[in-house]
């Protein structure tokens, strides 16, 4: 969300939502599991089940930027070979301007950066100077 | 058993080991290997956009599970981010 929040002025994002990768019913992650990150569902087999965990991943995360959810006939994610995750970046003559690799190794928020820095400038943040002990 | 198709079953054996050892090793454990290979490698697909391709347009849901709006209406003067992924 950093990359969002420095550059959602200069550039419109949208996050859409595609089908499950570790679903409980098929190749589920220890990570997932319920003591750890809960984050427990079978592969949504309607529209409602995919949006009810959309919306549970928008409400967890309080998600700011702009969202879709692929339909259950996964145009989004076929024409974009999205799955499981990929980051794209389309011009504003509509054309791919950047593509990413498939997630989870060639998945690389670090190249978005530096497409947006190279037309925009890099985002600096200012270091917020350590505020001193205080002792009651 | 001829002595040479022995010894291509037992290649092909140690080769199948290997290979399952490599995907272990790679997802985890056995088991997310086995998960890797019936359930991950099916879906994953390189695709052939590429830059400068024509970005295709897709139908996406709103979050209130009724609104539809066309992916390329979000393109709108500036160059817009595609972020895709799933909660797990």
């Amino acid at each position: 969300m950093a990359l969002y929040n420095d550059y959602k002025d200069r550039a419109d994002f949208l996050t859409i939502y595609v089908r499950e990768a570790h679903p409980t019913d098929e190749w589920q992650m220890k990570s997932n599991e319920k003591e750890k990150d809960n984050v427990c569902y079978a592969q949504p087999k309607t529209l409602a089940q995919r949006v009810a965990i959309a919306n549970d991943f928008t409400q967890r995360f309080k998600y700011p930027a702009p969202f879709g959810i692929d339909p259950m006939n996964n145009a989004a994610n076929d024409a974009y070979s999205a799955w499981p995750e990929r980051l794209y970046i389309i011009d504003e003559q509509g054309r791919v301007a950047y593509k990413g690799g498939n997630g989870p190794f060639k998945y690389n928020p670090q190249e978005v950066r530096d497409w947006l820095a190279a037309r925009y400038g890099q985002v600096k943040h200012l270091e917020t100077p350590a505020s001193p002990d205080k002792k009651s | 058993m001829k002595p040479i198709l022995k010894w291509s079953l037992l290649g092909l054996g140690i080769a199948l080991v290997g290979v399952g050892t490599g995907l272990s090793f790679m997802a985890g454990s056995p088991k997310d290997a086995l998960g890797m290979v019936r359930y991950a490698l099916p879906y994953m697909h390189f695709g052939n956009l590429k830059v400068g391709s024509v970005a295709p347009d897709a139908t996406l849901v709103a979050l209130d599970g009724e609104s539809r709006f066309h992916l390329r209406d979000r393109i709108a003067g500036k160059p817009l981010v595609l972020v895709f992924g799933s909660f797990t």
